[in-house]
């Protein structure tokens, strides 16, 4: 068991945004350390574990298809959606919505500095549906003509709340401004034991970030060494209180910010 | 003039009429009501003395002195006419709630206990104060009862009709096995529900509390001021803000602890939360109980406190152990509360020596009324979190923790 522990810890502080990794590895150890009471001896709880572990992985994999089936019915025909970045779930998502013959649009922001938002549009040309790179800094010039923005993430926490890439926090903002709604859409295996009081309680923030120059060197550094300098101590994600989400479909069913605390403590009791 | 708005004249007239007839008629009852208890028996009120003297070890009542008993008369006759006074006084939205009229333990039958007498005196007096402490007061004095009673003759089964955790006791248990259990029961309840589950919270607490923290603290919470020690113990630099409310200045036996301990601390009272509320970065506030749907119910003054933080967004703690969360539902402050002496807001003094105020003569004001609330809802859109012994939760999943953790037994 412990060095199962040491293992996860080692995964977790390897990868720089390990929120999601975080989600699963402490799941795994709790799966397994539920399940290992009717195990006997050494070499059996060895193949158990093996084999619990495959489980999960098939698992993942078939829980973004449930997902979408459920996903589905939030995507009314003629609709405009509002995506953020690039993600899995919400890719697959939409591509089961074509294929159901409903026709929508969809506005995927750029998603600066990863600019993943370009890999979400290519992949939706390709899959005939039609959609359009917009600024981050657009989202409040076109929230009007929206009908409702879906977003994945990288973790969800004890209140409900989402993790996710940085600017999601402002789009659910906007929304909510808007009165247009806010879907997350999530496999149940990134629901985390966090609970962040705010921006700067989540673990990914450091007090490096955004921290201000010395401003005696500020002048001699050149344009790209300035870049260079922000998006080093730039966040990479943020964290969206559960009041500005709507619903929030997973695998476990749709369920409502608060209704994530109930399957969590049902979880972990 | 028109003839039908003459008759509403009428009927509105009428109606005024009766009402202060129904007014004169309840003020008349409420007299006659505190007239007779006055005329109890000198026995009655001779059982409170002793109670205030001894340590409530004898189980019987021994008469006292003719002399001491006549005292006793006249004083309790002088509580009966003031509480009449006070009666008259109430409030009118609150008059649904009592208003403790201090204790008057001459009026108590002479079954119960003493050790209950003891602390029913020691709660109005509010020399018991908190939740926990109240808490851990009344199942200690419950013990006390526990051990010193015997069953009455013919009357095996009526133990059946007690509380649910008599009631499960095998009834071929011996007495002595019985009330051994009973007692080990009630002392386990208070190590698991209150000390070690405060010692988790604080666990949890100190994972919210970092180096440059300001945090503000309203009255005096048993949880929250044994988390603000602990956090200093491990060496987190943090300063503390005590707001304090009258008539009860709990926030002053706080402050001492906390400087006692070396820990900054400002004091200020609840008319200055919204500048206190300036440099907070985190308000962590104690409960008397936790509702189903999310509303907090604590001392009165805790709702503002926690508005004036969501207003800045800055989050708002709860540190509550799972003991006080209840299946109820309330919605304000008026269902469901408390009414403290109203002579407590005449006294203006903030030291021990009573100082009378503007308020002294307020009995004899016809239209002046004095409400003393104790406790007030927060609702749950104003509470960040909430920390219990099984962790970290939103309020809204207080009837989740109900569900899963304290089935109901039937």
């Amino acid at each position: 068991m412990e060095s199962l522990k040491d293992a996860s810890q080692k995964l977790k502080s390897s990868v720089k945004n390990s929120i999601s990794l975080s989600a699963g590895a402490d799941l795994f150890l709790r799966f397994v350390t539920r399940t290992s009471h009717d195990v006997t001896n050494f070499e059996a709880c060895k193949e158990h574990l093996m084999n619990s572990g495959k489980v999960l992985v098939e698992k993942a994999a078939a829980v973004r298809e449930k997902i979408g089936d459920l996903g589905v019915q939030f995507i009314k025909d003629d609709a405009t959606i509002l995506i953020h970045s690039y993600s899995r779930v919400v890719m697959l998502l939409l591509q089961r919505a074509a294929a159901c013959k409903k026709r929508f649009k969809v506005y995927v922001t750029e998603s600066r500095p990863s600019c993943l938002g370009i890999r979400a549009t290519k992949l939706l040309c390709k899959a005939g549906i039609p959609a359009t790179v917009i600024y981050d800094t657009a989202v409040g010039y076109i929230i009007d003509k929206v009908d409702a923005v879906f977003v994945g993430a990288e973790g969800v926490v004890e209140n409900g709340g989402l993790i996710n890439a940085i600017g999601t926090y402002q789009l659910a903002v906007v929304a909510k401004a808007a009165n247009k709604p806010f879907y997350a859409v999530i496999e149940s295996y990134k629901f985390v034991r966090l609970f962040p009081l705010n921006q700067y309680d989540l673990p990914t923030h450091t007090p490096d970030l955004l921290t201000f120059p010395d401003l005696e060197h500020h002048t001699d550094l050149s344009e790209d060494e300035i870049i260079g300098n922000y998006e080093a101590i730039n966040p990479s994600v943020d964290y969206t209180p559960p009041d500005y989400i709507t619903l929030l479909c997973t695998d476990l069913g749709v369920l409502t910010p608060s209704g994530v605390s109930d399957e969590l403590i049902k979880l972990y009791l | 003039m028109d003839p039908v708005k003459k008759t509403a004249k009428e009927l509105k007239a009428e109606r005024r009429a009766l009402q202060e007839r129904q007014r004169a008629e309840k003020a008349a009852r409420a007299a006659g009501n505190a007239a007779v208890p006055a005329k109890k028996p000198a026995s009655g009120s001779g059982a409170s003395t002793t109670v205030g003297s001894t340590s409530a070890t004898s189980t019987t009542a021994t008469p006292l002195s003719e002399t001491a008993g006549s005292t006793k008369t006249t004083d309790s006759k002088q509580r009966h006419s003031l509480t009449k006074e006070i009666n008259s006084k109430q409030v009118d939205m609150f008059s649904h709630l009592e208003i403790t009229k201090g204790a008057n333990t001459g009026l108590a039958p002479k079954e119960i206990h003493p050790a209950i007498l003891v602390l029913g005196l020691q709660f109005s007096e509010f020399k018991i104060c908190g939740a926990n402490a109240r808490c851990i007061a009344a199942l200690t004095a419950f013990q006390k009862v526990i051990q010193d009673y015997k069953t009455p003759e013919g009357m095996g089964n009526a133990i059946r009709h007690l509380k649910w955790e008599i009631s499960t006791i095998d009834i071929e248990m011996s007495d002595d096995e019985a009330k051994k259990l009973l007692c080990e029961k009630i002392d386990n309840f208070i190590r698991d529900s209150i000390t070690v589950a405060d010692r988790v919270i604080v666990e949890y607490g100190l994972q919210k509390i970092q180096d440059g923290d300001v945090i503000l603290t309203y009255a005096r919470s048993s949880v929250v001021q044994q988390l603000l020690l602990e956090a200093h113990t491990k060496g987190i630099k943090f300063k503390v803000i005590i707001i304090d409310s009258r008539p009860r200045l709990e926030g002053k036996k706080l402050l001492n602890c906390l400087v006692n301990a070396g820990i900054n601390c400002t004091y200020a009272f609840l008319h200055a939360v919204g500048f206190a509320m300036r440099d907070v970065s985190k308000v962590f506030l104690g409960a008397h109980a936790f509702m189903s749907n999310g509303a907090l119910y604590s001392r009165v003054g805790t709702a503002m406190v926690a508005m004036m933080a969501k207003e800045k967004n800055i989050p708002v703690i709860i540190c509550c152990e799972t003991y006080k969360f209840t299946d109820k539902v309330q919605l304000d402050s008026f269902v469901m509360n408390e009414q403290g002496n109203p002579n407590d807001i005449v006294n203006i003094s903030t030291t021990l020596a009573p100082k009378p105020g503007l308020l002294s003569e307020w009995l004899n004001k016809p239209d002046l009324k004095l409400l003393n609330l104790l406790y007030d809802l927060t609702p749950s859109k104003y509470i960040t979190t909430v920390i219990t012994e099984v962790g970290m939760i939103p309020c809204t999943s207080v009837p989740v923790i109900l569900r899963e953790y304290k089935p109901m037994v039937q």
